[in-house]
């Protein structure tokens, strides 16, 4: 499903975020929040005090699974399964949010980025990203 | 439908103030036409759209964006009245250009990333979301006469 070049791009992506996790998990968050209050119902403890600890905390923490999606690109299915098993279980985020983030994701990715920020690694990422979110919502029903 | 406040309005000018149309309107078609390929179905008359490179060099996708962003330029000065000012074009992309209306929507998503590309650390979250709320009400100015 993913090229080679498509690959490549997204490895070149994460290259940049890797050991900023945190920082980039948070934005993420604050963005998500921010630009999509409806979303905040989904972290309730989270969203209430915006505490800055608690969003590194729990952006290092999504950025993470980001990172091991980018290592078992091949085979998200395996490697998202328990990730899965949590949204479809006990989150139970409603399908329609995880374009949301994912824009915020972009925007996060272009900020940071800009010009190095290529038509090529934002279409590999949107592709990308999608299929992460399908995976996580593949056993809902 | 969509209440722009004082800092929206404020976000959303002073931004736009700074932006190339000539530049961004390119980049932000090109973008559109790259990672979402089926939007190019709207423009087969535009000649090579064959690779990302091909498509944000293409002379007609950078006229065609220039032309979009200028009437969104136009909008920012009426955020008040969105509907009125993109009634004749609603109609327009739905009687004789049969867009789907999602298509307004994945289009000002680009124009936002392109915005955070342009702006960097400026392109604070809540600049984010006054123009995401903007877009938002376009894309939904723009389908409001369709039938």
């Amino acid at each position: 499903m993913l090229s080679a070049q498509e690959r490549a791009q997204i490895a070149q992506v994460w290259d940049l975020i890797a050991g900023h996790e945190a920082q980039f998990g948070a934005e993420l968050l604050l963005r998500l929040f921010t630009v999509y209050p409806s979303t905040k119902g989904y972290f309730p403890h989270l969203s209430a005090c915006q505490d800055a600890a608690q969003l590194l905390s729990h952006g290092q923490r999504m950025l993470a699974a980001v990172g091991a999606a980018v290592q078992h690109m091949d085979n998200l299915r395996a490697a998202l399964s328990p990730l899965a098993d949590l949204h479809a279980l006990v989150l139970r985020v409603d399908p329609a949010n995880f374009p949301l983030l994912i824009q915020c994701f972009q925007v996060v990715l272009a900020s940071h980025l800009q010009d190095e920020y290529t038509v090529e690694m934002q279409a590999a990422w949107d592709k990308f990203l999608t299929g992460v979110a399908v995976v996580l919502t593949e056993k809902y029903r | 439908m969509s209440n722009f406040t004082a800092e929206d309005k404020a976000a959303i000018t002073s931004l736009w103030a700074k932006v190339n149309v000539e530049d961004a309107g390119g980049e932000t078609l090109g973008r559109l036409l790259v990672v979402y390929p089926w939007t190019q179905r709207f423009f087969d008359s535009f000649g090579s759209l064959s690779s990302p490179s091909a498509i944000m060099g293409n002379p007609k996708v950078k006229a065609h964006g220039v032309k979009v962003l200028t009437s969104l330029g136009e909008a920012i000065k009426n955020l008040d009245d969105l509907k009125g000012t993109f009634g004749q074009l609603s109609e327009l992309h739905c009687d004789k250009l049969h867009v789907d209306p999602e298509n307004f929507r994945l289009l000002g998503n680009v124009l936002v990333t392109v915005l955070a590309v342009l702006h960097g650390k400026e392109f604070t979250p809540e600049v984010q979301a006054s123009w995401q709320k903007m877009v938002a009400g376009v894309a939904s100015a723009l389908g409001s006469r369709y039938h």
